[in-house]
Protein backbone atom coordinates (compact mmCIF):
# COMPACT_ATOMS: atom_id res chain seq x y z
CA UNK A 1 0.00 0.00 0.00
CA UNK A 2 3.42 2.50 0.20
CA UNK A 3 4.08 4.52 -1.90
CA UNK A 4 7.42 5.89 -3.45
CA UNK A 5 8.18 9.77 -2.96
CA UNK A 6 10.82 11.26 -4.33
CA UNK A 7 12.11 15.10 -3.96
CA UNK A 8 14.47 16.58 -6.45
CA UNK A 9 16.31 19.90 -5.88
CA UNK A 10 12.83 21.37 -4.32
CA UNK A 11 12.84 25.42 -3.97
CA UNK A 12 10.04 27.33 -2.44
CA UNK A 13 9.44 30.36 -0.14
CA UNK A 14 6.13 32.96 0.35
CA UNK A 15 6.71 35.55 -2.08
CA UNK A 16 10.22 36.63 -2.48
CA UNK A 17 11.01 35.00 0.92
CA UNK A 18 13.05 32.04 -0.41
CA UNK A 19 12.87 29.55 2.28
CA UNK A 20 13.78 25.71 0.52
CA UNK A 21 17.12 25.91 -1.32
CA UNK A 22 17.82 22.81 -3.06
CA UNK A 23 15.93 20.09 -1.22
CA UNK A 24 16.26 16.61 -2.34
CA UNK A 25 14.67 13.88 -0.09
CA UNK A 26 13.25 10.41 -0.70
CA UNK A 27 11.12 8.27 1.15
CA UNK A 28 11.01 4.43 -0.14
CA UNK A 29 7.79 2.69 0.07
CA UNK A 30 6.64 1.59 3.31
CA UNK A 31 9.61 3.37 4.76
CA UNK A 32 9.30 5.98 8.25
CA UNK A 33 11.78 8.65 7.09
CA UNK A 34 12.07 11.91 9.43
CA UNK A 35 12.87 15.26 9.01
CA UNK A 36 14.49 17.34 11.75
CA UNK A 37 16.05 20.51 12.18
CA UNK A 38 15.38 23.96 14.12
CA UNK A 39 12.32 26.26 14.47
CA UNK A 40 12.56 28.19 10.81
CA UNK A 41 14.41 25.60 9.24
CA UNK A 42 12.19 24.98 6.18
CA UNK A 43 10.37 22.13 7.81
CA UNK A 44 6.48 22.47 7.22
CA UNK A 45 7.39 24.71 4.62
CA UNK A 46 9.02 21.44 2.70
CA UNK A 47 5.40 19.98 3.28
CA UNK A 48 3.76 22.39 2.22
CA UNK A 49 5.00 22.48 -0.96
CA UNK A 50 4.88 18.73 -1.47
CA UNK A 51 1.01 18.55 -0.70
CA UNK A 52 0.61 21.60 -2.76
CA UNK A 53 -0.60 24.34 -0.69
CA UNK A 54 2.33 25.81 -1.53
CA UNK A 55 3.94 25.74 -4.95
CA UNK A 56 7.54 25.28 -5.99
CA UNK A 57 9.49 27.57 -7.50
CA UNK A 58 11.95 24.98 -8.98
CA UNK A 59 12.29 21.05 -8.44
CA UNK A 60 10.39 17.77 -8.86
CA UNK A 61 7.79 16.15 -6.54
CA UNK A 62 6.98 12.21 -7.64
CA UNK A 63 4.78 9.84 -6.27
CA UNK A 64 5.47 6.42 -7.08
CA UNK A 65 6.47 7.62 -10.33
CA UNK A 66 4.13 9.75 -10.82
CA UNK A 67 4.89 14.06 -11.14
CA UNK A 68 2.75 15.76 -8.60
CA UNK A 69 5.21 18.70 -8.58
CA UNK A 70 2.88 22.08 -8.47
CA UNK A 71 -0.47 19.82 -8.54
CA UNK A 72 -3.74 21.28 -6.71
CA UNK A 73 -3.86 19.90 -3.35
CA UNK A 74 -7.16 18.45 -3.80
CA UNK A 75 -5.53 16.43 -7.07
CA UNK A 76 -2.51 15.45 -4.87
CA UNK A 77 -5.00 13.84 -2.33
CA UNK A 78 -6.29 12.27 -4.90
CA UNK A 79 -2.90 10.84 -5.55
CA UNK A 80 -2.95 9.16 -2.27
CA UNK A 81 -0.80 11.54 -0.25
CA UNK A 82 -2.01 12.69 2.93
CA UNK A 83 -0.87 15.59 5.15
CA UNK A 84 -1.44 15.48 9.15
CA UNK A 85 -0.96 19.87 9.37
CA UNK A 86 0.88 21.70 11.76
CA UNK A 87 -1.80 22.85 14.43
CA UNK A 88 -4.01 20.30 12.92
CA UNK A 89 -6.07 22.07 11.60
CA UNK A 90 -9.88 20.21 12.65
CA UNK A 91 -13.62 21.51 11.70
CA UNK A 92 -13.68 22.34 15.14
CA UNK A 93 -17.64 22.83 15.40
CA UNK A 94 -18.12 19.61 13.53
CA UNK A 95 -18.17 16.12 15.25
CA UNK A 96 -15.60 13.62 15.51
CA UNK A 97 -17.62 11.78 12.97
CA UNK A 98 -17.89 14.11 10.77
CA UNK A 99 -14.39 15.64 10.40
CA UNK A 100 -13.51 11.63 9.53
CA UNK A 101 -16.26 11.64 6.90
CA UNK A 102 -14.51 14.85 5.60
CA UNK A 103 -11.19 13.09 5.42
CA UNK A 104 -12.75 10.69 2.80
CA UNK A 105 -14.30 13.64 0.58
CA UNK A 106 -11.73 12.65 -2.16
CA UNK A 107 -12.66 9.20 -2.30
CA UNK A 108 -16.32 8.61 -4.10
CA UNK A 109 -18.92 8.14 -2.04
CA UNK A 110 -19.64 4.56 -2.91
CA UNK A 111 -15.50 3.65 -2.70
CA UNK A 112 -16.09 0.10 -0.64
CA UNK A 113 -12.72 1.44 1.00
CA UNK A 114 -13.74 4.20 2.89
CA UNK A 115 -15.75 2.24 5.30
CA UNK A 116 -13.15 -0.37 5.53
CA UNK A 117 -10.60 2.63 6.32
CA UNK A 118 -13.27 4.07 8.97
CA UNK A 119 -12.99 0.68 10.87
CA UNK A 120 -9.47 1.07 10.60
CA UNK A 121 -8.96 4.13 12.00
CA UNK A 122 -11.58 3.28 15.04
CA UNK A 123 -8.78 0.13 15.75
CA UNK A 124 -5.75 2.20 15.80
CA UNK A 125 -7.78 4.93 17.82
CA UNK A 126 -10.55 3.31 19.86
CA UNK A 127 -11.07 6.98 21.40
CA UNK A 128 -12.10 7.78 18.13
CA UNK A 129 -14.87 5.25 18.07
CA UNK A 130 -16.29 6.17 21.51
CA UNK A 131 -16.68 9.96 20.69
CA UNK A 132 -17.89 9.58 17.06
CA UNK A 133 -20.78 12.18 18.39
CA UNK A 134 -18.43 14.70 19.93
CA UNK A 135 -18.10 18.38 18.63
CA UNK A 136 -14.23 17.80 17.76
CA UNK A 137 -13.16 21.26 19.45
CA UNK A 138 -13.99 19.73 22.85
CA UNK A 139 -11.38 16.99 22.29
CA UNK A 140 -8.06 17.24 24.08
CA UNK A 141 -4.95 17.98 22.44
CA UNK A 142 -4.03 14.71 22.32
CA UNK A 143 -7.21 13.22 21.12
CA UNK A 144 -7.59 16.03 18.84
CA UNK A 145 -3.87 14.87 17.05
CA UNK A 146 -5.12 11.46 16.73
CA UNK A 147 -8.08 12.60 15.11
CA UNK A 148 -6.09 14.92 12.79
CA UNK A 149 -4.17 11.68 11.76
CA UNK A 150 -7.48 9.75 11.53
CA UNK A 151 -8.70 12.33 8.95
CA UNK A 152 -5.48 11.96 6.86
CA UNK A 153 -5.91 8.39 6.99
CA UNK A 154 -9.54 8.31 5.54
CA UNK A 155 -8.15 9.97 2.17
CA UNK A 156 -6.71 6.12 1.99
CA UNK A 157 -3.31 7.92 1.40
CA UNK A 158 -0.37 5.64 0.39
CA UNK A 159 2.13 8.24 2.06
CA UNK A 160 1.25 10.10 4.73
CA UNK A 161 3.24 13.65 5.91
CA UNK A 162 2.95 14.65 9.66
CA UNK A 163 3.88 18.24 11.25
CA UNK A 164 5.23 17.91 14.33
CA UNK A 165 2.09 15.89 15.46
CA UNK A 166 3.81 15.65 19.37
CA UNK A 167 3.51 19.25 19.81
CA UNK A 168 2.31 20.30 23.08
CA UNK A 169 1.08 17.14 23.71
CA UNK A 170 2.14 14.88 27.26
CA UNK A 171 4.68 12.33 26.91
CA UNK A 172 1.48 9.29 27.67
CA UNK A 173 -0.11 10.89 24.80
CA UNK A 174 2.88 10.93 22.81
CA UNK A 175 3.79 7.58 23.00
CA UNK A 176 0.00 6.40 22.25
CA UNK A 177 0.51 8.60 18.48
CA UNK A 178 4.24 7.23 17.92
CA UNK A 179 2.82 3.24 18.64
CA UNK A 180 0.41 4.01 15.79
CA UNK A 181 2.73 5.72 13.53
CA UNK A 182 4.85 2.61 13.73
CA UNK A 183 1.94 0.25 12.99
CA UNK A 184 0.84 2.03 10.04
CA UNK A 185 4.27 2.02 9.13
CA UNK A 186 4.47 -2.15 9.90
CA UNK A 187 1.49 -1.95 7.74
CA UNK A 188 3.33 -0.70 4.67
CA UNK A 189 2.20 2.84 4.78
CA UNK A 190 5.65 5.20 3.80
CA UNK A 191 5.83 7.57 6.50
CA UNK A 192 7.47 11.62 6.62
CA UNK A 193 7.87 12.78 9.86
CA UNK A 194 8.74 16.24 10.51
CA UNK A 195 9.59 16.62 14.32
CA UNK A 196 11.65 19.01 16.72
CA UNK A 197 11.98 15.88 18.93
CA UNK A 198 14.80 14.53 16.97
CA UNK A 199 15.57 11.96 20.24
CA UNK A 200 11.57 11.09 19.57
CA UNK A 201 11.88 10.86 15.74
CA UNK A 202 14.91 9.10 15.72
CA UNK A 203 13.39 6.84 17.97
CA UNK A 204 11.12 5.60 15.70
CA UNK A 205 12.12 6.36 12.09
CA UNK A 206 14.21 4.62 9.63
CA UNK A 207 15.85 7.08 8.14
CA UNK A 208 16.31 10.92 9.31
CA UNK A 209 17.16 14.20 7.70
CA UNK A 210 18.51 17.14 8.99
CA UNK A 211 17.44 20.44 7.75
CA UNK A 212 19.39 23.82 8.57
CA UNK A 213 18.25 27.27 6.68
CA UNK A 214 16.45 25.60 4.31
CA UNK A 215 18.82 22.83 3.02
CA UNK A 216 19.39 19.63 3.94
CA UNK A 217 22.46 19.64 5.84
CA UNK A 218 22.90 15.99 6.99
CA UNK A 219 21.31 12.06 6.40
CA UNK A 220 21.70 8.75 7.11
CA UNK A 221 20.10 6.23 9.23
CA UNK A 222 18.24 6.80 12.39
CA UNK A 223 20.75 5.39 14.59
CA UNK A 224 23.46 6.50 13.17
CA UNK A 225 22.50 10.27 13.13
CA UNK A 226 21.83 9.57 16.98
CA UNK A 227 25.11 8.89 17.25
CA UNK A 228 26.51 11.29 15.37
CA UNK A 229 28.66 14.22 17.15
CA UNK A 230 26.69 16.92 15.26
CA UNK A 231 23.29 15.77 15.49
CA UNK A 232 23.65 15.17 19.16
CA UNK A 233 25.02 18.43 19.50
CA UNK A 234 22.31 20.61 17.49
CA UNK A 235 19.61 19.06 18.23
CA UNK A 236 19.67 16.08 21.13
CA UNK A 237 20.78 18.63 24.02
CA UNK A 238 24.89 17.23 23.63
CA UNK A 239 24.33 14.34 25.76
CA UNK A 240 24.54 10.73 24.81
CA UNK A 241 21.20 8.88 24.20
CA UNK A 242 20.26 7.23 27.51
CA UNK A 243 16.75 6.62 27.25
CA UNK A 244 15.56 2.91 26.50
CA UNK B 1 -21.71 3.60 8.69
CA UNK B 2 -21.28 6.84 10.42
CA UNK B 3 -24.53 7.95 12.29
CA UNK B 4 -24.59 11.26 11.50
CA UNK B 5 -26.33 13.89 14.59
CA UNK B 6 -29.83 14.37 13.34
CA UNK B 7 -32.67 14.07 15.86
CA UNK B 8 -35.23 16.07 14.18
CA UNK B 9 -34.90 15.30 10.19
CA UNK B 10 -35.65 18.66 8.14
CA UNK B 11 -37.67 16.59 5.81
CA UNK B 12 -39.75 16.66 8.54
CA UNK B 13 -39.92 20.84 9.29
CA UNK B 14 -40.23 20.75 5.46
CA UNK B 15 -43.49 18.77 5.50
CA UNK B 16 -45.07 20.87 8.31
CA UNK B 17 -44.34 23.54 6.95
CA UNK B 18 -46.18 23.05 4.10
CA UNK B 19 -48.83 21.93 5.78
CA UNK B 20 -48.89 25.16 7.51
CA UNK B 21 -48.32 26.96 4.01
CA UNK B 22 -51.71 24.94 2.26
CA UNK B 23 -53.66 25.83 5.75
CA UNK B 24 -53.28 29.66 5.88
CA UNK B 25 -55.72 30.61 2.80
CA UNK B 26 -57.95 28.14 3.73
CA UNK B 27 -57.99 30.05 7.23
CA UNK B 28 -57.81 33.46 6.24
CA UNK B 29 -58.18 34.08 2.70
CA UNK B 30 -56.69 38.08 3.80
CA UNK B 31 -55.84 39.63 0.58
CA UNK B 32 -53.14 41.90 2.95
CA UNK B 33 -51.91 38.89 4.74
CA UNK B 34 -51.23 37.26 1.67
CA UNK B 35 -49.53 40.03 0.10
CA UNK B 36 -47.10 40.25 3.37
CA UNK B 37 -46.94 36.23 3.24
CA UNK B 38 -45.60 36.75 -0.30
CA UNK B 39 -42.74 39.11 0.89
CA UNK B 40 -41.80 36.63 3.73
CA UNK B 41 -41.89 33.90 1.15
CA UNK B 42 -39.61 35.57 -1.53
CA UNK B 43 -37.15 36.84 1.78
CA UNK B 44 -36.69 33.00 3.04
CA UNK B 45 -35.61 32.07 -0.93
CA UNK B 46 -32.79 34.92 -0.16
CA UNK B 47 -32.31 33.45 2.74
CA UNK B 48 -32.29 29.85 2.27
CA UNK B 49 -29.13 30.91 0.03
CA UNK B 50 -27.49 33.26 1.79
CA UNK B 51 -27.52 30.61 5.02
CA UNK B 52 -25.43 28.21 2.31
CA UNK B 53 -23.29 30.80 1.40
CA UNK B 54 -22.95 32.87 4.44
CA UNK B 55 -23.73 30.59 7.41
CA UNK B 56 -22.38 27.01 6.31
CA UNK B 57 -19.51 28.06 3.84
CA UNK B 58 -18.54 31.31 5.75
CA UNK B 59 -18.44 34.00 2.99
CA UNK B 60 -20.37 36.78 3.47
CA UNK B 61 -21.93 38.93 1.15
CA UNK B 62 -23.24 42.07 1.73
CA UNK B 63 -24.35 42.44 -1.87
CA UNK B 64 -27.38 39.97 -2.15
CA UNK B 65 -30.22 42.10 -1.99
CA UNK B 66 -28.08 43.60 -5.66
CA UNK B 67 -28.51 39.77 -6.54
CA UNK B 68 -32.30 39.86 -6.12
CA UNK B 69 -32.43 43.27 -8.02
CA UNK B 70 -30.49 41.42 -11.43
CA UNK B 71 -33.58 38.74 -11.09
CA UNK B 72 -36.37 41.33 -10.79
CA UNK B 73 -34.82 43.35 -13.45
CA UNK B 74 -34.18 40.39 -16.23
CA UNK B 75 -37.26 38.92 -15.45
CA UNK B 76 -39.71 41.65 -15.64
CA UNK B 77 -37.21 43.36 -18.85
CA UNK B 78 -37.48 39.62 -20.65
CA UNK B 79 -41.20 39.13 -20.08
CA UNK B 80 -42.18 42.94 -20.48
CA UNK B 81 -40.11 44.35 -23.06
CA UNK B 82 -39.17 40.82 -25.41
CA UNK B 83 -42.04 39.48 -24.83
CA UNK B 84 -40.91 36.14 -23.61
CA UNK B 85 -42.81 33.52 -21.44
CA UNK B 86 -42.64 34.17 -17.64
CA UNK B 87 -41.16 31.24 -17.26
CA UNK B 88 -38.14 31.62 -19.37
CA UNK B 89 -37.67 35.47 -17.38
CA UNK B 90 -38.07 34.29 -14.42
CA UNK B 91 -35.19 31.69 -15.46
CA UNK B 92 -33.03 34.09 -17.19
CA UNK B 93 -33.08 36.31 -13.80
CA UNK B 94 -31.61 33.56 -12.08
CA UNK B 95 -28.82 33.00 -14.73
CA UNK B 96 -28.30 36.26 -14.61
CA UNK B 97 -28.14 36.50 -10.94
CA UNK B 98 -26.31 33.36 -11.09
CA UNK B 99 -23.72 34.60 -13.27
CA UNK B 100 -23.17 37.37 -11.60
CA UNK B 101 -22.18 35.34 -8.01
CA UNK B 102 -19.70 34.08 -10.30
CA UNK B 103 -17.91 37.63 -10.92
CA UNK B 104 -18.44 37.84 -7.04
CA UNK B 105 -16.99 34.80 -6.07
CA UNK B 106 -13.56 36.15 -8.19
CA UNK B 107 -12.98 38.74 -4.92
CA UNK B 108 -13.80 36.00 -2.86
CA UNK B 109 -10.93 33.64 -3.79
CA UNK B 110 -8.74 36.04 -2.45
CA UNK B 111 -10.40 37.62 0.53
CA UNK B 112 -12.00 36.90 3.69
CA UNK B 113 -13.54 38.62 5.91
CA UNK B 114 -14.03 42.11 6.14
CA UNK B 115 -12.52 42.93 3.24
CA UNK B 116 -14.76 40.16 1.38
CA UNK B 117 -17.73 42.05 3.36
CA UNK B 118 -16.39 45.29 1.51
CA UNK B 119 -15.48 44.07 -1.99
CA UNK B 120 -19.14 42.78 -1.91
CA UNK B 121 -20.71 45.89 -0.87
CA UNK B 122 -19.24 47.33 -3.39
CA UNK B 123 -20.79 45.21 -5.08
CA UNK B 124 -24.14 46.27 -4.07
CA UNK B 125 -23.52 50.22 -4.56
CA UNK B 126 -22.59 49.31 -8.12
CA UNK B 127 -25.66 47.95 -8.50
CA UNK B 128 -27.92 50.20 -7.48
CA UNK B 129 -26.22 52.86 -9.42
CA UNK B 130 -26.72 50.65 -12.31
CA UNK B 131 -30.42 49.95 -11.35
CA UNK B 132 -31.25 53.61 -11.20
CA UNK B 133 -29.12 54.87 -14.53
CA UNK B 134 -30.15 52.00 -16.99
CA UNK B 135 -33.75 53.26 -17.51
CA UNK B 136 -33.93 52.02 -20.41
CA UNK B 137 -34.12 48.76 -18.96
CA UNK B 138 -35.05 49.49 -15.47
CA UNK B 139 -37.36 52.84 -15.71
CA UNK B 140 -34.19 54.58 -13.31
CA UNK B 141 -35.43 56.12 -9.88
CA UNK B 142 -38.86 56.05 -10.35
CA UNK B 143 -39.09 52.60 -10.51
CA UNK B 144 -40.65 50.02 -12.70
CA UNK B 145 -44.43 49.50 -12.93
CA UNK B 146 -47.42 47.02 -14.57
CA UNK B 147 -45.10 44.07 -14.94
CA UNK B 148 -46.83 41.36 -15.60
CA UNK B 149 -48.46 38.52 -13.16
CA UNK B 150 -46.31 34.72 -13.24
CA UNK B 151 -48.17 32.74 -15.72
CA UNK B 152 -47.57 29.21 -16.03
CA UNK B 153 -48.72 27.05 -19.26
CA UNK B 154 -50.62 30.08 -20.53
CA UNK B 155 -52.48 30.52 -16.95
CA UNK B 156 -51.96 33.64 -15.57
CA UNK B 157 -51.66 33.30 -11.92
CA UNK B 158 -53.17 36.53 -10.65
CA UNK B 159 -55.29 35.96 -7.87
CA UNK B 160 -53.50 37.03 -4.09
CA UNK B 161 -53.97 33.33 -3.26
CA UNK B 162 -52.19 32.05 -6.50
CA UNK B 163 -49.42 33.79 -6.31
CA UNK B 164 -48.81 33.18 -2.19
CA UNK B 165 -49.01 29.64 -3.35
CA UNK B 166 -47.09 29.95 -5.99
CA UNK B 167 -43.83 31.57 -4.02
CA UNK B 168 -44.08 29.48 -1.15
CA UNK B 169 -44.46 26.51 -3.60
CA UNK B 170 -41.37 27.60 -4.87
CA UNK B 171 -40.27 29.11 -1.38
CA UNK B 172 -40.07 24.84 -0.41
CA UNK B 173 -38.80 23.29 -3.02
CA UNK B 174 -35.76 25.68 -2.52
CA UNK B 175 -35.67 24.89 1.07
CA UNK B 176 -35.99 21.00 0.24
CA UNK B 177 -33.10 21.43 -2.33
CA UNK B 178 -30.75 23.36 -0.20
CA UNK B 179 -31.50 21.07 3.25
CA UNK B 180 -30.16 18.32 0.91
CA UNK B 181 -27.02 19.97 -0.20
CA UNK B 182 -26.38 20.59 3.13
CA UNK B 183 -27.06 16.62 4.41
CA UNK B 184 -24.47 15.83 1.70
CA UNK B 185 -20.77 15.86 0.48
CA UNK B 186 -20.80 19.20 -0.53
CA UNK B 187 -22.62 20.62 2.59
CA UNK B 188 -19.85 18.92 4.48
CA UNK B 189 -17.16 20.84 2.86
CA UNK B 190 -18.91 24.46 3.06
CA UNK B 191 -18.80 23.26 6.52
CA UNK B 192 -15.03 22.33 6.71
CA UNK B 193 -14.23 25.46 4.16
CA UNK B 194 -16.12 27.31 7.16
CA UNK B 195 -14.11 25.92 9.98
CA UNK B 196 -10.46 25.70 8.56
CA UNK B 197 -9.87 26.56 4.59
CA UNK B 198 -6.05 25.06 5.14
CA UNK B 199 -7.92 22.10 6.78
CA UNK B 200 -10.52 21.71 4.20
CA UNK B 201 -7.24 21.96 1.63
CA UNK B 202 -5.66 19.23 3.18
CA UNK B 203 -8.34 17.18 3.04
CA UNK B 204 -8.51 17.38 -0.19
CA UNK B 205 -11.61 20.05 -0.72
CA UNK B 206 -11.19 21.84 -3.97
CA UNK B 207 -11.74 25.17 -2.10
CA UNK B 208 -12.06 27.34 -5.37
CA UNK B 209 -14.23 25.53 -7.29
CA UNK B 210 -16.72 25.46 -4.15
CA UNK B 211 -16.54 28.97 -2.61
CA UNK B 212 -17.26 29.69 -6.68
CA UNK B 213 -19.88 27.14 -7.14
CA UNK B 214 -21.90 28.20 -3.61
CA UNK B 215 -21.92 32.05 -5.06
CA UNK B 216 -23.20 30.82 -7.85
CA UNK B 217 -26.08 28.73 -6.46
CA UNK B 218 -26.73 31.49 -3.69
CA UNK B 219 -26.69 34.03 -6.24
CA UNK B 220 -29.16 32.20 -8.15
CA UNK B 221 -31.62 31.85 -5.72
CA UNK B 222 -31.51 35.17 -4.67
CA UNK B 223 -32.48 36.10 -8.49
CA UNK B 224 -35.14 33.30 -8.21
CA UNK B 225 -36.32 35.36 -5.56
CA UNK B 226 -36.16 38.79 -7.33
CA UNK B 227 -38.02 37.37 -10.37
CA UNK B 228 -40.64 35.98 -8.00
CA UNK B 229 -41.13 39.46 -6.69
CA UNK B 230 -40.89 41.22 -9.37
CA UNK B 231 -44.34 39.53 -11.09
CA UNK B 232 -45.91 39.34 -7.78
CA UNK B 233 -45.86 42.52 -6.70
CA UNK B 234 -45.69 44.51 -10.24
CA UNK B 235 -43.46 47.06 -9.16
CA UNK B 236 -40.11 47.53 -8.21
CA UNK B 237 -37.15 50.24 -7.80
CA UNK B 238 -33.97 50.43 -7.00
CA UNK B 239 -35.04 51.55 -3.42
CA UNK B 240 -35.96 47.96 -3.10
CA UNK B 241 -32.02 46.67 -3.93
CA UNK B 242 -29.79 48.55 -2.09
CA UNK B 243 -27.15 48.28 0.84
CA UNK B 244 -29.60 48.10 3.58
CA UNK B 245 -31.48 45.56 2.12
CA UNK B 246 -28.25 43.13 2.21
CA UNK B 247 -27.52 44.34 5.64
CA UNK B 248 -30.83 43.06 6.80
CA UNK B 249 -30.37 39.86 5.00
CA UNK B 250 -26.94 39.36 6.67
CA UNK B 251 -28.56 40.30 9.58
CA UNK B 252 -30.81 37.64 9.52
CA UNK B 253 -28.86 34.86 8.78
CA UNK B 254 -26.77 36.41 11.97
CA UNK B 255 -30.03 36.01 14.28
CA UNK B 256 -30.84 33.13 12.62
CA UNK B 257 -27.54 31.29 13.56
CA UNK B 258 -24.31 30.59 11.37
CA UNK B 259 -24.70 26.92 10.53
CA UNK B 260 -28.50 26.47 10.95
CA UNK B 261 -31.23 25.95 8.22
CA UNK B 262 -34.09 26.36 10.16
CA UNK B 263 -33.25 29.34 12.61
CA UNK B 264 -32.44 31.69 9.59
CA UNK B 265 -35.61 30.64 7.89
CA UNK B 266 -37.41 31.64 11.04
CA UNK B 267 -35.80 34.89 11.44
CA UNK B 268 -36.27 35.49 7.86
CA UNK B 269 -40.15 34.80 8.44
CA UNK B 270 -40.04 37.35 11.95
CA UNK B 271 -37.97 39.65 11.10
CA UNK B 272 -39.99 40.35 7.57
CA UNK B 273 -42.68 40.13 9.53
CA UNK B 274 -42.29 42.78 11.99
CA UNK B 275 -43.37 45.81 10.45
CA UNK B 276 -46.35 44.13 9.02
CA UNK B 277 -47.28 43.05 12.42
CA UNK B 278 -50.82 44.53 11.57
CA UNK B 279 -51.24 41.74 8.84
CA UNK B 280 -51.23 39.01 12.15
CA UNK B 281 -52.86 40.47 14.74
CA UNK B 282 -55.80 42.26 13.23
CA UNK B 283 -56.65 44.49 16.48
CA UNK B 284 -53.36 46.32 16.28
CA UNK B 285 -53.69 50.18 16.13
CA UNK B 286 -52.03 52.04 13.27
CA UNK B 287 -49.84 54.04 15.57
CA UNK B 288 -48.17 51.08 16.67
CA UNK B 289 -47.78 49.51 13.51
CA UNK B 290 -46.21 52.83 12.69
CA UNK B 291 -44.40 52.84 15.42
CA UNK B 292 -42.91 49.36 14.75
CA UNK B 293 -41.97 50.65 11.05
CA UNK B 294 -40.18 53.25 12.38
CA UNK B 295 -37.82 51.77 14.73
CA UNK B 296 -37.90 48.30 12.14
CA UNK B 297 -33.77 48.94 12.16
CA UNK B 298 -33.37 49.53 15.17
CA UNK B 299 -35.16 46.62 16.28
CA UNK B 300 -33.05 44.23 13.85
CA UNK B 301 -30.01 46.32 15.52
CA UNK B 302 -31.27 44.94 18.98
CA UNK B 303 -31.97 42.06 17.85
CA UNK B 304 -28.39 41.42 16.09
CA UNK B 305 -26.67 43.15 19.07
CA UNK B 306 -28.48 40.65 21.79
CA UNK B 307 -27.94 37.18 20.05
CA UNK B 308 -24.01 37.94 19.45
CA UNK B 309 -24.22 38.72 23.34
CA UNK B 310 -26.85 36.10 24.55
CA UNK B 311 -26.96 33.67 21.65
CA UNK B 312 -23.97 33.42 19.44
CA UNK B 313 -25.23 30.41 17.57
CA UNK B 314 -28.39 32.23 16.65
CA UNK B 315 -32.01 30.91 16.65
CA UNK B 316 -30.80 27.86 15.35
CA UNK B 317 -28.25 27.34 18.53
CA UNK B 318 -31.33 27.45 20.86
CA UNK B 319 -32.79 24.78 18.04
CA UNK B 320 -30.08 22.77 18.55
CA UNK B 321 -30.14 23.29 22.75
CA UNK B 322 -33.53 22.56 22.89
CA UNK B 323 -33.19 19.02 20.97
CA UNK B 324 -30.08 17.86 23.04
CA UNK B 325 -32.40 18.68 25.96
CA UNK B 326 -35.22 16.62 25.08
CA UNK B 327 -32.99 13.63 23.94
CA UNK B 328 -30.75 14.09 27.66
CA UNK B 329 -34.55 13.92 29.34
CA UNK B 330 -35.28 11.17 26.88
CA UNK B 331 -32.62 8.92 28.22
CA UNK B 332 -33.43 9.63 31.95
Amino acid sequence: MGAELRIDGLCAGYGRVDVLRDVTLRVDAGEMVTLIGSNGAGKSTLLKAVAGLLRPAAGTVTLGGVPITGMAPERIVRQRLALVPEGRMLFGPLTVDENLLIGAHSRPARDAGVAADLERVRMLFPMLAERGAQISATLSGGEQQMLAVGRALMSGPEVLLLDEPSLGLAPRVIAAIFEALDTLRSEGLSILLVEQDAHLALRHADRGYVMRNGAIALEGPADKLRDDEQVRHAYLGGRPETRE
Amino acid sequence: MIRTRLAFSPYVAIAIAAAAVAAVPVLSPDRYLLKVLVYVGVNVIVIAGLALLFGHAGQISMGHAAFVGIGAYTSAYCVGHVGLPWLVGALAGTALAAAGGLVLALPALRLRGHYLAMATLGFNEIMYVAFREARGITGGGDGLGGISYPEVAGLSIDSPVGVYLLVWGVALVVLLLVANILRSRPGRAMRALHATENGALACGIDTVGLKIRTFALSAGLAGLAGALYAHSVGFISPGTFGLDQSVIYVAIVVVGGAGSLAGPVLAAIALTLLPYADALIPGLGKDAVALLQDWEADIYGIAMIAVVILAPAGIGGLLTRLRIGRAGEAHV
